[in-house]
């Protein structure tokens, strides 16, 4: 099966920067993938590369198998959402008009749907509007246009929470009922945990971290205790981190913990918490040589 | 699957904004139609059999501004919405062509109703400007198109250089050109060639000067299309 995106040794630099270095990774379809990172790590030039907005001076790039750059059969199937798009002077409605010209799976109910939902006046100038409602209208044309490639580069900025569960449960349902390849540049990655497949955390320019989602659930494990306790608990295994307070320490260990260790950590009054995915990518981030990259291949 | 280049996908697109591309010209058409009505009120006749007034320069000046605006604010979201920069360069200039082309007949036929109407009963020559659109009605209609063709590119031209490089790049490539020019000044004067380049402009027909800006237009197009291939929004 060809992958819907395929990146092989995919470089980048500017001026005094090296935006990206040396990217390898395929995603399937369907597939709900987080681009995670710092900010500066290198997911805006990721996603303009792949939509053919931005220029790679080394590596390979394919989307269906083709070289996206230019390439009007493969771009007419990926749309990217940009947190900062610049707009022309139009009005709401017309941005909606504008998608339904050039998506031909383009569903107007369901963008009539999103409008409404995040109270957007159709006839309201798109200059006139708040960073968020900017923000929702690049939603509704993200979801809405169910091209098979569909890439979100911070999707929530400037949105409230309410705003944003509308967005997961909408991205959800549409993701559920339209399968396809999304990509979600995002800081909040918890509130998105539960919808994604696959995470790629980028560090500096570097792919730190690519592993399906539910292989890093509990992948890694927070233990907390007496420091002793700790210390013979740890003992024998990978740990990203300790930090020693009194009596009390914490320590973030890597691999999973059967029953047998739990019943260990039970008896040494341990207390045992899973690493959220934010903070494993945070610790990706930080620890990548010790964290091992997982490789995970298109499905 | 492929899809052929989307050119009319494009123009539909940019006509979303017809205040920009087709009211904005026409709207200060009308409005420099109306000062100079009112200032030729207000000043003596003369002797002349037409009383030239330059109103009809804003919609070319207008013209130049939208070319500018359909690159520095439509592009972005077109390429957002999976356009690629050929399609959407074959798409503006596409939409250019065809403002061009009706602008064109708006020329001619306002100068057909002027010459009719004894130039709007105070012999204004608003449609009319001497040498250059002062033709047969097909000869301004070709002339206007043309004019009106190469200051959208020209416009989209500096649109696109704003994108890529800023003000600061606006303001030198504008300078550049200026510098062009300057420079052929300072050739023609080291060559003494003032008295032959005179010579030609003095014999240049309307249509000789019509197929010069088809020229320029050309050199527009091969400029502005370089520069987008190499764009990055």
């Amino acid at each position: 099966m060809t992958a819907a995106v395929s990146v092989t040794g995919l470089s980048r630099g500017y001026r005094g920067h090296q935006a990206l270095t040396d990217l390898t990774f395929e995603l399937g379809t369907p597939c709900v993938a987080g681009l995670l990172g710092r900010n500066g790590a290198g997911k805006t030039t990721l996603l303009r590369i792949l939509a053919g907005q931005e220029f790679h001076d080394s590596g390979r790039v394919r989307v269906f198998g083709a070289e996206p750059l230019e390439n009007d059969a493969v771009l007419r199937r990926m749309i990217l959402v940009r947190e900062d798009q610049t707009y022309p002077d139009l009005k709401v409605r017309h941005v909606p008009e504008a998608a339904a010209l050039l998506y031909p799976n383009w569903d107007a109910e369901l963008a009539r749907t999103l409008l409404d939902a995040y109270e957007l006046p159709p006839g309201r100038p798109i200059k006139k509007l708040s960073r968020g409602m900017r923000t929702a209208l690049g939603i509704v044309v993200g979801l809405a246009c169910r091209a098979e490639v569909t890439l979100f580069d911070e999707p929530y900025a400037g949105l409230d929470p309410v705003a944003r569960a509308l967005f997961y449960d909408q991205l959800l349902a549409d993701y559920t009922a339209h399968p396809r390849c999304i990509v979600l540049s995002t800081h909040l990655i918890d509130e998105a945990a539960e919808l994604l497949d696959r995470v790629l955390v980028l560090d500096r320019g570097r792919l730190v971290l690519d592993a399906p989602a539910d292989d890093l659930r509990g992948a890694a494990t927070v233990v907390t205790g007496p420091a002793d306790g700790v210390e013979r608990f740890a003992a024998g295994r990978t740990t990203l981190s300790r930090r020693t307070l009194g009596a009390r320490t914490t320590a973030v260990m890597i691999g999973r913990l059967d029953a047998r260790d739990r019943e260990i950590a039970d008896h040494l009054r341990l207390r045992l918490e899973a690493v959220t995915l934010q903070q494993l990518a945070v610790y990706a981030a930080d620890h990548h040589d010790q964290f091992g990259l997982t490789t995970a291949r298109a499905s | 699957m492929t899809r052929a280049t989307p050119i009319v996908p494009v123009v539909r697109y940019l006509l979303l904004d017809r205040v920009t591309y087709v009211l904005l010209p026409w709207t200060w058409a009308v409005f420099t139609f109306l000062i100079d009505v009112v200032i030729l009120e207000l000043t003596p006749a003369g002797d002349t059999a037409h009383r030239w007034v330059g109103g009809l320069g804003a919609v070319f000046a207008v013209m130049f501004a939208v070319g500018v605006q359909s690159a520095a604010r439509a592009l972005p979201l077109a390429l957002s919405l999976g356009i690629s920069r050929r399609g959407y360069y074959l798409g503006a200039t596409a939409l250019a062509g065809g403002l061009a082309v009706c602008f064109g007949l708006v020329v001619a036929v306002g100068q057909s109703v002027e010459r009719a109407t004894g130039g709007w009963g105070i012999d204004m020559a608003y449609f009319r400007v001497p040498y250059f659109l002062d033709g047969p009605w097909y000869q301004s209609w070709l002339t206007a198109a043309v004019a009106f063709a190469l200051l959208f590119v020209h416009g989209m031209w500096f649109g696109l250089i704003h994108r890529r490089a800023g003000l600061l790049g606006t303001t030198v490539f504008g300078a550049a050109q200026l510098c062009v020019l300057a420079l052929a000044a300072v050739v023609a004067t080291w060559a003494h060639d003032w008295h032959r380049i005179g010579r030609f402009l003095a014999t240049l027909t309307a249509a000789g000067l019509t197929a010069a800006l088809a020229t320029a237009l050309v050199v527009l197009v091969t400029g502005s299309y370089a520069t987008i291939r190499r764009l990055t929004v």
